[in-house]
């Protein structure tokens, strides 16, 4: 049963939003990924979360798998916008070392969630990848299907300013976009979200008005002082952490400079040569957070390399 | 006769990046080509293939060992060779020894200067197989690669991830190791398709192989034509043609092993949208060939080419559409919104938009735009006010929501928004024409306002970015300069704007608040503009003596610098011109070392030879009627003209002794040929030009 409902993945039956995530926690379950929960903090992308950027640092091998929302205050369209979210679902997989057959381990599992890989164009397009507020860059790919961005495909060259060895792998799936593709729905508030015979509840019925208040928030009500003054006040929390060795905390008050940034971009409140000195002064301390993490874990003895 | 086989090399990879894939595959190619040279292999022809996910090699007839080669190594002398009683001396036998022999088996060299013992050797050529695997690693360590990356655990750096390497020498696999990849035995097909490994048997069944058995077209070229046939059938199959930009083309081109082309439709109401947004939206986010129809007008299709013979196309064209759709409402919403907020109000704004730390913003920009378009628009036929509107309004679609999502189309938005705002069309077209030529070869400007503009701004950005000292070094030019100086120099010339350098950056440097900086860096600006001038003409096909004999003469107004440049190739084809050529070479050099020529006053009572009297009078003659046609810029008939005095200055080197006894004469003489070389010179220093 299971199976032809995956076959006829554009009809208009094809996963729910929720089965698409259990479809692929469990895909990536059996690729010895470790299924984690999304971290509970905001973020701009699944990147971020400290099971990427801190386990792409240094030479502890780790697979993991999660959902991450993003939050990106900019892109908000009043939940006018049937393409468009402020805040929306990434999964995203990290192998490292990046396995050979990481590509075919993907398109497997596009078949998983129901993607016929014999009869859509699926292609990999060149992408490559620079954050500059993580300090990091990498070459790859996006992921297109039938012309629509699917996926992001990176293999990680530099996080926090520092080489990886090994390098991670990592892929980050679009789920709106995918499950659009996958139910044959052009507007995403109109997404099953979960579907039985009798109910069937949408995203838009979750996140709708979510989209709307959220949108008047991060444009028009952010309070722009208190922003800049968290922004500083982060960025010396951070500072001092780091000068306490505490790596983690130090990297989440990084995050909510972050953060604090961003909903500030939104606003419109920094001008474009203010923007470029945020950036890297949030820059520096991503690099920090990523030394400080290396060290702690070399005095650990790098406890999940393996002989 | 040695013998040979054919050569495949197969790099299999993840996907490429398609911008480049073909000149990695040429470079490929190349570097190969120049690596069997090296080691003196010969071969009959190489092929280079290029997919996605494979740059291929196909090299026929190439020898299978280096051929055997003669070695001479030298001994000592013969005289040292043998003591008095012939026998080797101690050098003799350590020679011998040496090389491996008996001192008897050395041989003798008798060369102009003297004779010495040799060893004659040959050396053995080796293995094409012993060899063929270091040549490869090489080659693809010269492949001109911007980043090169690494992956999972390897110590390994290439373009992307290398999934497997065949190599077949005749029919034999080359088992190898290459950048630490094993060679194996098969080729691998199309992702979808043929997903398994392929066995070829023979190189030149390669191609074939992959095509019918495993879905990749690998000859580059053969897939650019298909995919261009496709295109324009699917498009004529719609009434319409499609617009097939060649670089997309090539990307495209590069991001298909199997393409198979398909046309889709969007909403006509996009159609209301600039053309230029639409085509940008369908080439550059979607890589789809926009379609017009016979009035040129775009319609509401596109064309887009798959990687994959699908089953069911309808499904790929619905996702296709399903994807367009959003981005034209994304720019429905922009254009809309651009249009209520207006361009003039974005003006103000500016001020908050930092042009260049230290060169202020981008309104401080767009003030010494007007004000240099004002102060240079008096000395040509300029309509000042549309010039200046323009200058006013030039910046202010970069802060359109139009132009933060499309950049390239800044300048373009401008002006639809102008005109949407009632300017008239010269302000409008201006604010497009500022931008052009975009890139080499690009059309320049057509309207005067729109020259002008475009002139100010790149001298503007010159003399900034020079102040700052940011001026472009070696391959380093982040903003670009050579190419606005290559702008500003074809404007000038090809649309006949006479102006003088000199002057434009003056009047330009002293709209800079950093005056001091702007106006000491007009010399090196000069001097790199100068330079490029120097490129553009040996571009265009002139030899480099011809702009030197122009460019020796310092001027300054490239309209005319251009006319003299002219004049000079076509006098170069004169039969007098080399002659001439020699005897200005000659005068100059008389000048120069007989040092500073006191009077030019040529003294008729002291001519007293033939030759130098006749000269004498013809110069007279010729300076009356060269000097109408210098006032007239017609250098052409000056030079011609001058070409008629090859005889009479023949004449006098011949009969007349310049340099003589009597100081008198010579000053005298020196003071003709000073003469006759400001002749020459009021059009160029001819004795630059080479035999």
């Amino acid at each position: 049963m299971a199976q032809e409902k995956k076959q006829n993945s554009t009809d208009g039956s094809g996963l729910s939003f929720q089965e698409l995530i259990f479809e692929l926690q469990k895909y990536w379950a059996n690729q010895e990924c470790v299924i984690m929960q999304p971290y509970d903090m905001e973020m701009g992308a699944g990147t971020f979360h400290p099971a990427t950027f801190l386990r792409t640092i240094g030479p502890e091998p780790w697979r993991t798998a999660y959902v991450q929302a993003s939050r990106r205050p900019t892109d908000g369209r009043f939940g006018e916008n049937p393409n468009r979210l402020q805040h929306y679902y990434q999964f995203q997989v990290v192998l490292k070392p990046s396995p050979d057959n990481i590509q075919e381990l993907y398109l497997i599992s596009l078949k998983a969630i129901g993607v016929d890989t014999k009869k859509h164009d699926i292609r990999f397009v060149e992408d490559n990848w620079e954050s500059p507020t993580l300090g990091a860059w990498g070459l790859g790919w996006e992921v297109w299907l039938d012309g629509m961005e699917i996926s992001q495909f990176t293999y990680f060259q530099q996080v926090g300013g520092l080489d990886c060895k090994p390098v991670t792998g990592e892929i980050t799936y679009g789920l709106e976009r995918i499950a659009m593709c996958l139910q044959d729905c052009s507007d995403l508030f109109e997404l099953a979200w979960s579907r039985t015979k009798k109910t069937k509840v949408t995203y838009g019925d979750i996140y709708h008005q979510n989209e709307v208040e959220m949108s008047r928030y991060n444009f028009d009500l952010a309070n722009t002082d208190a922003l800049f003054n968290w922004f500083d006040v982060c960025e010396k929390e951070s500072q001092k952490l780091i000068e306490e060795g505490l790596s983690i905390p130090a990297y989440e008050m990084t995050m909510k400079a972050s953060h604090s940034f961003n909903l500030l971009d939104a606003r419109s409140a920094i001008s474009v040569t203010e923007r470029q000195r945020y950036i890297l002064r949030i820059r520096s301390l991503s690099r920090e957070v990523a030394r400080s993490y290396l060290e702690s874990r070399e005095k650990l003895g790098f406890p999940l390399v393996k002989n | 006769m040695l013998k040979t086989r054919d050569l495949l090399i197969e790099i299999g990879t993840e996907e490429l990046p398609p911008k480049s894939l073909k000149s990695l595959a040429t470079a490929f190619s190349e570097q190969m080509c120049l690596a069997l040279n090296e080691v003196e292999l010969d071969f009959n022809d190489i092929s280079w293939y290029a997919t996605p996910r494979r740059l291929s090699l196909l090299i026929t007839d190439l020898d299978i060992t280096q051929k055997n080669k003669k070695h001479q190594r030298r001994g000592p002398s013969l005289s040292v060779a043998f003591d008095k009683n012939e026998n080797p001396t101690q050098a003799t036998v350590g020679f011998a020894k040496s090389c491996g022999v008996e001192v008897k088996e050395l041989e003798k060299l008798e060369s102009g200067k003297g004779v010495w013992l040799v060893f004659n050797t040959i050396l053995k050529g080796k293995k094409t197989n012993e060899i063929i695997p270091g040549l490869i690693e090489k080659s693809l360590g010269r492949l001109p690669i911007a980043k090169r990356m690494r992956w999972g655990n390897y110590n390994i750096e290439f373009v992307r991830p290398i999934k497997w390497i065949l190599i077949l020498f005749g029919k034999k696999t080359l088992n190898c190791e290459i950048l630490g990849i094993k060679s194996g035995a098969t080729s691998f097909g199309h992702r979808y398709h043929h997903p398994g490994a392929l066995e070829i048997k023979s190189p030149s069944e390669y191609s074939n192989i992959l095509r019918n058995k495993g879905h990749v077209i690998v000859d580059y070229n053969e897939r650019l034509s298909l995919i261009q046939s496709q295109i324009s059938l699917a498009a004529k199959n719609n009434k319409g043609n499609a617009i097939i930009d060649p670089r997309l083309l090539d990307e495209v081109t590069s991001l298909v092993e199997w393409p198979v082309s398909f046309i889709g439709n969007f909403d006509p109401e996009f159609l209301k949208l600039p053309k230029e947004v639409l085509i940008t939206t369908m080439q550059d986010n979607q890589k789809y060939f926009p379609v017009t129809n016979d009035k040129k007008e775009l319609m509401p299709l596109f064309v887009c080419v798959s990687n994959i013979e699908s089953n069911n196309l309808e499904l790929i064209k619905k996702g296709n559409e399903r994807v367009i759709r959003p981005r034209l409402s994304d720019a429905v919403f922009f254009w809309e919104w651009d249009l209520k907020y207006g361009l003039k109000n974005h003006r103000q704004s500016l001020k908050e938009v930092v042009y260049q730390k230290d060169l202020g913003t981008l309104y401080d920009k767009s003030e010494r735009l007007v004000k240099t378009l004002s102060l240079i628009g008096e000395k040509i036929n300029l309509d000042i006010d549309s010039a200046k509107t323009a200058a006013a309004l030039c910046l202010c679609d970069l802060l359109t929501k139009m132009v933060s999502e499309f950049p390239k189309l800044q300048g373009t938005m401008g002006r639809y928004y102008a005109k949407a705002e009632g300017e008239n069309n010269d302000v409008a077209i201006a604010l497009e024409e500022l931008y052009q030529p975009r890139f080499a070869g690009d059309k320049l400007p057509k309207t005067l306002p729109g020259q002008c503009l475009a002139i100010c701004e790149k001298i503007d950005s010159l003399i900034g970015i020079f102040s700052i000292g940011k001026a472009p070094t070696g391959d380093k030019d982040p903003f670009a300069l050579r190419r606005s100086a290559i702008g500003l120099l074809r404007i000038i010339i090809e649309c006949k704007i006479d102006i003088d350098l000199k002057d434009l950056l003056s009047t330009a440097a002293s709209t800079f608040s950093n005056k001091n900086q702007s106006l000491n860096c007009i010399n090196d600006v000069y001097t790199f503009l100068m330079e490029r001038l120097r490129h553009y003409y040996r571009d265009e096909g002139f030899s480099a003596d011809v702009f030197e004999s122009v460019f020796a003469i310092n001027i300054s107004r490239p309209l005319d610098f251009h006319h003299r440049l002219i004049a000079v190739a076509e006098f170069r084809k004169l039969s007098e011109a080399k002659s001439l050529a020699a005897a200005n070479k000659r005068i100059s050099n008389l000048l120069k070392k007989s040092g500073e020529i006191n009077s030019i006053k040529i003294k008729n009572d002291l001519l007293v030879e033939k030759s130098e009297i006749k000269l004498a009078r013809k110069l007279e003659d010729y300076k009356k009627i060269i000097a109408p046609m210098i006032d007239n810029h017609n250098y052409k008939s000056a030079l011609t003209e001058l070409a008629g005095l090859r005889k009479v200055i023949d004449n006098f080197f011949d009969n007349v002794m310049v340099m003589c006894d009597k100081p008198d004469l010579k000053k005298n003489r020196l003071a003709l040929l000073s003469n006759l070389n400001s002749l020459f010179l009021e059009t160029a220093d001819i004795s630059k030009l080479q035999d």
